[in-house]
Formats: C-alpha cells, structure tokens, sequence
C-alpha cells in the first residue's frame, strides 16, 4: 500500500470490497458484481460528501454497465477545474483495471497515454492485481484519479495548459 | 435489468446528487477567529486552552477559578492550570485578579487558600490541641505542606477564639499544660543551690515530662522551658542571676560563696586561686581585683597589702643587718615560689634595694644582702687560691687530678666545718657578728688545713696570699720553654679550664654551707634549694677570678718548662753523640755474631738506658708545667735510676700519641739491636719536638780526641789491674781504629785477639798475656769467695801481683803509642 498518501490509503480502507468476480461477459455474475459496485459507490460517495470531499459525478453510459461517464473536477487556488472522464469496462475485467479517460486533457500532459487515458503510478498494477477481485470502480478511482488529479492539474495550471472555464469562455468568446 | 440494480443506481444517483456537508478546518476557524478580532467584533481578549484546540475567555477562567476554590478552600496554581486546560501563565494572572478582588483569598506559594480554609484548620488544629496539649508549629507545617511563618500569620489572629491555646518558641500549648511545666520549672530552679547549666537542667525536667505523659511523646522545647524560667526569673518567683543564658548561678550560693571568701581573706590576708576555683569562681583574679582593690594578684595567690608589707619590713631588716632571708618562711605554706617572686618584686624596699644593688634576688624566694653575697664571694676566692696551689702540689698526674683535688677539698670543709660549730652558739645573739665570726674563722681554717703553718691570724687572707705568690716567685727561678709548645699547651689548658671540677655545683654548695651554717640551721631539710641559686649566682664570677690565677700561673709554668726541655735537649745532645760514637765501634764485630750481640747489649745497657731516663723524666716534668702543676725545682733525673716498670709508667703517662712511641722507646732498649733503638729515639725525639743532630766528621774527631785524652788520663791514674784492661783495650781500638769502643768484661777477649793484626807481636804478646792473667784473677776471685784460709787467696793475691807488675808495661804500650 505504499506509494500513495495517508489520507488516501484511510479512505481507501473505508470502502467495502466487493466479492463477486464477473467480467461484463459473465451475465448474471455480472449483474451482481455492478449491483456490488454501486454499493462500493455510493458508500464513496456518501463518504466523501460527509468530509466535503466530493470530487466527480459518474454513471453507466449503457444498461450494461459497461461504459461509464462522468464528469470530475479538482479545486486549485480556489478555482474549480472541471474535466469530463469516461472509461470502459474491460472484458478481463476485474482481472485488469478500468482505464479511465480524460478527453480533454489528451496532449496536453506527458503522463497520459494517447487518447486522454491517464498515466497510473507503478503501484496501482501490482495491488489491484493482488486485491482482484476485491476492488472495483469506487478503488480504481480513488487510488488512480484522484492522486492523479492531485498531482497534475497544479502543475497543468501553473504551466498554462488549461485555463479555468470563466477564463476559457472569455478567450473562446473574443 | 434487474430490480435491485435499478434501485442501486438510483440511490447511487442519489447520493451523487446529496448536497455536500461544508466543513471548516481549524485553520480556518482560527482564521476566521482572527478575522473576526480584526473587525473589532470580539473585543475583549481571548485564551485558548494548553490543547490549543480551544478559546477561552477570561471571566470563564476566572470564574472556573472561583469555583475551584470554593469546592475546596485551597488551590494550587499549578493544579487549576490541569483542571481548566488553560496556560499556567493566564491562570497565575487571572488568579492573581480574582485573590486580588477577593480579600477572604490569599495567594501563597502557588497556591490560591480562602479564608474559611484556615478557619477549618483551626478548628482541626484546636481539637488537636486539646487532645495533645501541644503541638509544634513544625509538625502542622509539614503536614498542611505550608511554612511555619505562614502558620504563624494564620494562626496568630485566631488564639484566643478558634484555637484555645498559647503559642511558645514554635509549640502551641494549652493553658493548662503552661501552667504544669511553669510550676515544674520553677520547682526545680527553687531545688538548685549550686551553679548549673540550665540546659542540663530542661534535659531533666524533658526526661521526666516524657516519663509523665509518655504516651504523647511530645516533646519539649527547652526554649520553652527557658522562657518560662526568664519569666520567673523577672516576676522574682526564684532568685539568682544567669550568664551568657545558660549559666544559672542561684543567689544562695553566690551568697554563700562571697561569704567564704570573705572569711577566708580577712582571716588570712590572702587566697589561692586553687580554693577559689573550688568555690566554683571561674575567674578568681577578676572577682578579687574586683572585689579587694588593695590586694595584689600572685601567681597562684590572691595577697592583701599587709602581707606584703609585713614582707618587706622582714626583708628590709635581713638587707640591713647584711643577711639574707627567705621570703617563703615568712610567707604562709600555700605560698610557691613564683608567688614568692613575684610578690617581692612588688615590695617597695626590695625594688629600692635591688636598683640600689643592696640586694640580690635568688632562686625565686631568696633575698640575699649584697653585703653578704660579697664576703661569700671573697672567701671563695681566697680558698681557691689555697687550693690551686696546694691542688697542684698534691697532684701526680694532672689528668687525673681531679679526684685528688676534690679530696683536698673535702678534707678542707670537713676541718672548715668543725670550726664554725663553735660558733653556733654566739651566733644565737646576732646573726651578723656570726656572720663575720665564721667567715674570719673559715679563713683561718682554710689556711691552716693547707699550708698546716701556724699562722692564726684573723685576717689570715694575707697570709695565704703571700705564701702563694712566693711559689710564684720560686716557680719562676725555673728556665723557659719553646714558644709553640706553649701554645698548644694554652689551648688545652683553656679547655680544661671550662670545667674545673672543684667549682661544681654541689662543692660550691658545700663550701658556702660551711661559710654560712646559719643556712643549714633553719631546718631546711633541703639547703641546695636555697644554695643551688647562690652557687649558680657565684660560680660565674668565681671561674673568672679562678682563670685570671690560671693564667698567671701558666706564664711562670712557661719559663720552666723552657728551661726544663733545654736541659733534655742538651742531656740529650750529649748522650746521643756518644752512643753515635760508639756505635761505629760496633762495626768491627759485625763479622762475629755473639760478640756483636754482646756489645749491642752492652751498649744499650750503658748509653742508651740514661738517654731514655733523662728524655721520659723530663718530658713527664715539662707535662706537668704545661698543666699548670708546680713542680719542686730540685730533682736530678742524672741520680734517678728506674727499672723497666718504671719506664714504662712514665712513658704511659705522657700524654697523646707521644706515649705509644715512649712506650716503643722503652722496650727497645731490652731489645737486641742499637740501631732499632737509634731509630726509635729519632722518633720519638721528633715526635716531641726535641732535636737530634747527627754526627758529623769533625764532631766526631773532636769527640773521639777528647774521649781519647780521657782515656788516656785515666789509664794513666787507674791502679787497679782489672779495670785497667777495658780502659787499655778502648784505647787501644781508638788508636788503632780511630773508633770508641765500649765493650764488656765478656767481649775483652775478642776485643784483644781482634787487635792482633794491629799490633806488633810484642805489644800483643804483653796485651794477651795480661789479659790472660786477668781473666785467671777473675775467675779465682769468682771461684774464691767464700773461704778466704784456701790456697785461692794465696794465688789471687799472686796474680794481683803479677798483674800490678806488667801493668806499667801495658800502660806503656798504650801511652807510648799514644805520645
């Protein structure tokens, strides 16, 4: 578990694990195991409303639930940086993790892959790997875009690469 | 699409669509707080607890403050910074406020205590008091964990009305409990009659307070007991005085002992300290000065005025009629001698005497008049004057002539002593006149013991001193001796000088007891008390008088034995030429080994003996010149013939190294060998600073001419026929060898055939013939003694003959040759 900050790491503990070990090709093991992550969801979110932590808003693209999008945001010298993050179910899930996108941001930082997927630190794999199938989409979240989030947009805003909307809008308008 | 995974996500929709819960962080809050300080919104101060997660305000402090202490009437600081979470600062601050604003509080040692706090302790101290009848401040101190000056304060205000009791040198007692020990106390000071240590006397009374009440264990303050005793001591309940606090004197002994001396003092005209200190007066000079100003303080002795003046009229008379006295027969028996002393030197007459050199203070106790010290002194004198010289006369040896000295002396007091006993009973009249009686007589005794001349005058001092100064006069006829011998010999004299035994303490001693019987007379059982001060006192004086005399007498010794050593030296000189000359006679027998022997013998026998009497007689004389010893003028050492013990004595009794050489000397002359002896008198003779000079050729001619002429005058009177052939045959050698032959009757023989060669044969034949004849004559006189009727005489008469008829013939034979 290391490799990533305290807070993290409790919040992390806080959500329930899941049981089910069901790829989106596996039927009604499938509908259980989304049934499971909505659980784990909705007790991350819950969690993180209580702490005034609420970061993204997501929800299943398909009724198969194996598309996902959503919408996440990270606050920075009081402003609220709001990116759109969409990411697919993988077949082999939950053997591999979900990659998660973030479309806009696609070109304009170094720990991305080409389509906006985000760059996870090294530790992810191993522990997702170890805790197969226990995590499902609320850890994948936690412990890969939010450190992410964290970690890149100060640098993205500092650097100049995205602009607030107010300050988008206004260049965009004139 | 399953039922359940509708809900699901309808409630995850849900709970995305849930309105936040805001919350501030800390940071903020306490942002915010600062903000809200800024705006002047709150404006009073704010604390914030040890936590810092808290504010606080400060009437909340103070009021959590106030609360505290009236939950328990007594807080510690340290104890409200734990219970209100609140910085030990603000709440030292705000606690100070609320004592302030508060006048029931006080602020002590950190700790916040209400009034009422100490009203109950009080009360608790009160019930305790009443229970034990004392306590000591000490004990509630350390059990309120307060100071005692605090409890002091507290407590102060309350005796009286919450605490029943009374506060004493730190110990609160009751009423009655004060009572109990007052009435102690002051029975016990009533009980002492004697000087005592108070605190002595409170560890008693505290032993027998524990014994009483021992179940309490309390303890007592001896402080307690003091006050108690001062206080009794002022009301005049028991009566005495007390020094430096502790030293309780009860004025029934003062009295008592004031009285004691009082008695003692005017009874005795004095005290000792020794029985003040018994009466317990630690500084007895003090309390008599103090007390007598007409007293004088001695060493051991406390003396009124009149003893002293009684002292001094005694002395003052002694002085006067030329006595002495002493002062420790008049004093009374506790008097020491340094009280003596001292209180003499305070009597007017005797200063005055003692400036005036009318008197002599001795020994301590001893007034001497000097007068009577004077007379003494030249009595003294004039016997050692007798005794030089009749010491020296009797004296052998001067080394050991001490004891023989001592013995003359003796024999002197013991005739001087009988004398004066006469005059014991004329002396009960008048001291002085036995005074001058006895010394008159001393004299006259003195002089009669010694010379044993019939002089009976009075005044026999003159006598004596003319008599001596006579053997002076006699003494000086003597020759001189050599200058650096008489150097040595000063010094030695000088040594012996210091220690002249005959002015030993003890003699001195004897000799004025039998100047002074009167001193014996006193009944002192120990008279050297008395004379040893007085010997001390002369002898100095004595010695100078007695070297001056020595000296004299050395210089006229000085003069003798100058004289005496020229006289060896030329005694010397002659008898060593002759023995030189005849020792070369000797050569000639060297090559016959008993006839040498024979001659040495002889020759040491005839020469040497007198050389070596005359070199050890007169040496021993000098010796005893050196030593000052008078020494008859008329001895002839020539006449003195000694035997070989008589030698050797002699030789011992030089003195130093020169002894073992005489001694060497002396036995050489029973040896074998001249030339031993030759060597042995060198020695010696250096040894003694003599000279020996050597033969030399025309010494010698001279020499052997004038024994030749000698010779030959006698040969030419001598008629008997024996004793003429020695004489012939020495002649003969000196003719025909031109050497001085000494030789015994044994030797004649050899002697004559040895001159054989020498001679033509008819001088030879006559020479041998006589000899012949003689030895014959000889040996019949030898065989014939006894019975004269035997044909012997008959032949000895006939060869006298024969020998008195050839006689002319040798006489001829010599003189002939001679002329």
């Amino acid at each position: 578990m290391e490799g990533w900050d305290p807070t993290t790491k409790s919040t992390l503990t806080q959500i329930p694990l899941l049981s089910v070990k069901a790829g989106p090709r596996d039927g009604g093991a499938w509908t259980q195991r989304l049934k499971e992550e909505y659980k784990a969801l909705i007790a991350y979110t819950s969690m993180n409303k209580s702490n005034d932590n609420d970061w993204f808003r997501i929800s299943a693209a398909n009724p198969e639930g194996t598309r996902w999008t959503g919408k996440c945001w990270y606050v920075h010298n009081l402003l609220k940086y709001e990116f759109d993050l969409q990411f697919d179910i993988p077949v082999t899930y939950p053997a591999t993790a979900p990659e998660l996108e973030l479309p806009q941001l696609d070109g304009k930082t170094q720990k991305m892959y080409r389509g906006g997927k985000i760059c996870l630190t090294v530790h992810f794999k191993p522990l997702w790997a170890k805790n197969c199938p226990r995590f499902g989409i609320a850890h994948a979240l936690c412990l890969g875009l939010a450190p992410w989030l964290a970690a890149e947009i100060p640098i993205l805003v500092d650097s100049g690469m995205i602009k607030h909307k107010d300050d988008a809008a206004s260049s965009n308008e004139s | 699409m399953d039922e359940e995974l509708l809900e699901l996500q309808r409630q995850f929709e849900f709970a995305q669509q849930a309105k936040s819960s805001i919350r501030l962080s800390e940071r903020n809050v306490v942002e915010l707080v600062q903000k809200l300080q800024e705006l002047q919104i709150i404006d009073f101060d704010l604390l914030h607890t040890t936590s810092g997660k808290e504010y606080i305000t400060p009437e909340q402090l103070r009021s959590e403050i106030v609360s505290e202490i009236n939950k328990r009437g007594r807080v510690s600081l340290i104890d409200l910074a734990d219970t209100t979470a609140v910085d030990l600062y603000h709440v030292e601050k705000q606690s100070q406020r609320v004592v302030s604003d508060d006048s029931s509080l006080m602020l002590i040692n950190g700790e916040i205590i209400s009034n009422s706090y100490w009203d109950t302790v009080s009360e608790e101290i009160n019930e305790r008091l009443q229970e034990c009848s004392q306590i000591s401040l000490a004990e509630i101190a350390a059990q309120l964990q307060v100071g005692s000056e605090l409890i002091v304060s507290v407590l102060e205000p309350r005796l009286g009305t919450l605490v029943k009791g009374r506060l004493e040198g730190g110990q609160l007692y009751t009423p009655a409990y004060v009572a109990r020990v007052s009435a102690m106390v002051r029975g016990a000071a009533r009980g002492i009659a004697v000087p005592m240590n108070l605190s002595a006397l409170w560890s008693s009374l505290q032993v027998l307070l524990q014994d009483m009440d021992g179940f309490s264990g309390v303890a007592v303050e001896s402080s307690f007991f003091q006050s108690l005793f001062n206080g009794l001591v002022r009301g005049g309940e028991i009566l005495g005085s007390v020094r430096a606090g502790v030293h309780w004197t009860p004025s029934v002994f003062a009295v008592a002992q004031r009285e004691c001396v009082d008695s003692f003092f005017s009874q005795n005209s004095f005290i000792s300290y020794d029985a003040l200190h018994k009466l317990g007066i630690p500084q007895p000079i003090h309390f008599l000065q103090s007390r007598y100003p007409d007293g004088k303080p001695l060493a051991t002795i406390f003396a009124h005025g009149s003893l002293i003046e009684m002292l001094d009229a005694a002395v003052e008379d002694a002085i006067e009629r030329g006595s002495w006295i002493d002062s420790l027969t008049i004093l009374p028996a506790s008097f020491t001698p340094q009280d003596a002393s001292k209180i003499l030197s305070l009597c007017p007459y005797v200063q005055k005497a003692l400036k005036s050199s009318k008197a002599q203070l001795l020994g301590e106790s001893y007034v001497f008049s000097d007068a009577l010290v004077k007379n003494l002194f030249d009595n003294i004198e004039k016997e050692l004057e007798n005794l030089n010289v009749s010491g020296f006369s009797t004296a052998g040896l001067s080394e050991g002539s001490h004891p023989k000295k001592n013995a003359t002396h003796g024999h002197d007091d013991s005739s001087s002593l009988a004398d004066p006993g006469e005059y014991d009973n004329q002396n009960v009249i008048s001291k002085s006149a036995s005074e001058k009686g006895s010394k008159k007589k001393k004299g006259k005794a003195t002089g009669n013991a010694k010379a044993g001349s019939a002089e009976s005058v009075p005044e026999s001092q003159e006598p004596t001193g003319t008599k001596s100064k006579k053997k002076m006069k006699k003494g000086k006829v003597i020759p001189a001796m050599q200058v650096s011998d008489s150097k040595s010999g000063g010094k030695r004299d000088n040594e012996r000088m210091d220690d002249p035994g005959f002015l030993s303490e003890e003699s001195l001693i004897q000799k004025i007891m039998s100047l002074i019987p009167d001193l014996e007379e006193q009944g002192m059982e120990d008279p050297e008390t008395v004379l040893a001060p007085l010997a001390n006192y002369l002898k100095p004086m004595l010695l100078n008088s007695w070297m001056e005399r020595r000296k004299a007498a050395f210089t006229e010794n000085a003069q003798k034995m100058k004289r005496v050593f020229d006289n060896l030296q030329r005694k010397l000189d002659e008898g060593f030429f002759n023995i030189q000359l005849y020792e070369k006679a000797l050569d000639l027998f060297e090559d016959d080994q008993s006839t040498a022997v024979l001659l040495h013998k002889h020759l040491l026998r005839t020469a040497a003996t007198p050389i070596v009497d005359a070199l050890l007689v007169n040496l021993d004389i000098h010796n005893k010149l050196r030593n000052g010893v008078q020494v008859e003028e008329s001895q002839n050492t020539e006449s003195a013939s000694m035997s070989l013990a008589d030698r050797i004595s002699l030789a011992k009794g030089i003195p130093g190294p020169l002894s073992v050489k005489a001694v060497g000397l002396v036995e050489t002359l029973e040896g074998k060998r001249v030339e031993s002896f030759m060597n042995a008198v060198r020695e010696f003779a250096e040894e003694s600073g003599l000279m020996l000079k050597k033969l030399d050729k025309k010494l010698e001619r001279t020499l052997l001419h004038s024994y030749r002429k000698d010779l030959t005058s006698q040969i030419s009177a001598e008629t008997d026929p024996v004793s003429l052939l020695p004489k012939v045959v020495s002649l003969l050698y000196v003719q025909v060898h031109g050497k001085a032959l000494q030789a015994p009757g044994r030797a004649i023989s050899v002697a004559v055939a040895k001159l054989k060669d020498k001679l033509d044969d008819i001088a030879f034949k006559t020479l041998a013939d006589y000899q012949s004849a003689a030895v014959t004559l000889l040996s019949l006189i030898s065989a014939g003694t006894g019975n004269e009727e035997d044909c012997t005489s008959n032949r000895i008469l006939s060869k006298r003959e024969l020998l008195e008829s050839s006689m002319p013939a040798l006489k001829s034979l010599v003189l002939g040759s001679s002329s």
